[in-house]
């Protein structure tokens, strides 16, 4: 690896590791130390349920893994409510995961052309810009989330409440850069070909989609990244599966602010959260990056 | 100005617009007698909804809601925590960014972290936040700032990596201190993105917040009142808070706008 590589990633895993002893230290103070020796702040902090010592997060990843509650070992370690109401139910971290994992790509793979078809529509024709553009800006303005309630009137509890949002956050994200792509970036392209003489269907297939495709494509992975939030958002408020509803703690809808969280889980769920969504935005840039390299620009993230 | 307002694009939009208006009052009014109005929700179900509330029950709904305070109090109290999330969010993001993308030690020791938080959705962080901050104002504003600081952190870094080579030489050239530097070259060069960036922080803000609000909702604030309404249900007000929040997400889109053209006129002016 060429020099700031390397210094990348060492300082990159020294300040994680850094951060994990400090974590550990001060989360387990409370036991370490008597707690009267400790300053004010911190002896309030240092309370197992509001900063779960590492071990216990680490319990809570096995028994969220496995589906099995660890043994009982004095009263030290007992699974909190929350970690013993999943493994009632059922669940699995992977489990949740991969749920919320469907529900994104289902979003993505419904709104995504739609979006991108609207949003062409928009850049192509002038027309149709100054007629439907204003619509357009009304509709995005609405969150997606804010939508939920009013969409299970109409569908009931099923599966359809919870997809429609994502998918409608999807189809807003993703219209204004393919719209971006058709008007302004493949202006040039489409000048000089029709110069050439090209016109009607070989004019969009071969010049417009080409050269609005990077700007498609990136916007495609952006909108994973707020696919991915809807569908947090929508199972923590409605959901009956999915790593939402994980992180919430299960149960219905209105005992949802009764059940007590458990920060070890919810620290669980959030790393395994970013490490689906590094995957899936990795696997992303990939693709996208492979079918667009002509126009590879240096990327600073 | 005024031929600017009366252009064939701007008046086509007024026609879409009305147009589509005119389409839900129509169907509305269709609906009004044949839509069931039995409604099953999760455990009972519910009689007399209007899944499609008419213009006159919508009037109605709002000059109550208006009347009795409800929804301009709770349309302050949403607009101020987002306010006061932008402000403290870019404060945290913008110094990060920064930073991270003046010395590249800095940026390599924090890119782990934000990687995380980039692909956290913020909304997780909800009940962490909740459990450590209480259920106040804090931890609503904490989470709308975490969610535009890491939106700002990267428009910051793009705008900092963003300057050309020839301007950083310069500086060294003449030997211009540190806060010569930042202040003359690296905060206006960077100031583009950073309004870029800060009209998808407000978006996001937006998001967060009416999110939060339904999540862990307390009185009186726009996504109580959605999750109430929702709740009841009671569609005139469902739809009246909605048009209030896209209003509310419009003006402060079209003031962040505004303001990006302005403090990019400089640029534009070269293509003139």
């Amino acid at each position: 690896m060429s020099s700031p590589g390397r210094r990348r990633v060492v300082l990159g895993c020294v300040s994680v590791a850094v951060l994990i002893c400090f974590y550990t230290v001060a989360s387990n103070a409370g036991r370490l130390v008597d707690s009267e020796l400790l300053p004010e702040p911190f002896a309030r902090l240092s309370r197992p349920d509001l900063l779960p010592p590492t071990q216990a997060i680490f319990k809570a990843l096995v028994s969220l893994v496995t589906g099995e509650l660890p043994p009982m070992e004095g009263h030290h370690t007992h699974p909190s409510g929350h970690v013993g109401h999943l493994v009632e139910q059922h669940v699995t971290l992977q489990g949740a995961l991969l749920v919320s994992v469907l529900r994104v790509l289902f979003g993505v793979a419904v709104g995504g052309p739609l979006g991108i078809m609207m949003g062409f529509i928009l850049g192509w024709n002038r027309t149709a810009d100054d007629y439907l553009h204003p619509i357009y800006i009304l509709l995005r303005s609405i969150p997606s989330l804010a939508l939920i309630t009013y969409v299970m009137l109409w569908f009931g509890h099923g599966e359809a409440h919870l997809l429609i949002p994502i998918v409608y956050a999807v189809f807003t994200t993703v219209v204004i850069p393919a719209y971006h792509g058709v008007r302004d970036l493949a202006e040039v392209y489409v000048r000089a070909a029709r110069s050439l003489g090209a016109g009607g269907r070989l004019l969009f297939t071969r010049v417009v989609l080409p050269a609005a495709s990077p700007a498609v494509l990136s916007a495609l992975r952006y909108s994973l990244v707020i696919a991915w939030m809807t569908t947090v958002g929508v199972e923590m408020l409605m959901g009956d599966d999915g790593i939402g509803h994980l992180l919430v703690g299960g149960g219905l809808w209105s005992s949802r602010l009764q059940i007590g969280v458990d920060p070890a889980v919810i620290i669980v769920g959030i790393l395994g959260l970013a490490a689906v969504g590094y995957v899936m935005d990795a696997a992303a840039r990939i693709v996208s990056d492979r079918v667009t390299f002509w126009a590879r620009r240096r990327r600073a993230w | 100005m005024v031929t600017a307002l009366c252009s064939v694009r701007v008046r086509r939009g007024l026609v879409g617009l009305l147009a589509l208006l005119a389409l839900y009052g129509l169907a509305a009014h269709i609906a009004s007698g044949r839509l069931p109005t039995r409604v099953s929700l999760a455990v009972h179900e519910i009689e007399g909804v209007e899944l499609l509330p008419t213009y006159s029950s919508l009037v109605e709904e709002g000059v109550f809601l208006v009347q009795a305070g409800i929804l301009l109090q709770g349309a302050a109290v949403s607009t101020g925590r987002v306010l006061a999330g932008l402000l403290l969010g870019s404060v945290v993001g913008i110094a990060l960014g920064l930073a991270m993308g003046w010395t590249a030690g800095f940026e390599y020791a924090l890119d782990p972290w934000v990687v995380l938080l980039r692909f956290t959705p913020a909304l997780a962080l909800l009940p962490l936040y909740v459990l450590w901050l209480g259920l106040g104002e804090a931890a609503k504003i904490g989470l709308i700032a975490t969610a535009v600081a890491v939106v700002m952190l990267q428009g910051a870094y793009q705008g900092v990596r963003g300057i050309p080579r020839v301007y950083w030489d310069a500086a060294a050239a003449l030997a211009a201190p540190r806060s010569l530097v930042l202040r003359r070259i690296v905060l206006p060069a960077a100031l583009p993105q950073i309004l870029a960036s800060l009209r998808i922080a407000i978006a996001l803000g937006w998001v967060t917040v009416i999110a939060a609000e339904l999540i862990k909702p307390s009185m009186p604030s726009l996504g109580y009142l959605l999750a109430l309404a929702g709740a009841y249900p009671r569609v005139p007000t469902i739809v009246i808070a909605l048009a209030a929040i896209a209003l509310l997400v419009l003006v402060s889109d079209g003031l962040t706008l505004a303001a990006y053209r302005w403090a990019t006129r400089w640029m534009r002016r070269r293509y003139a």
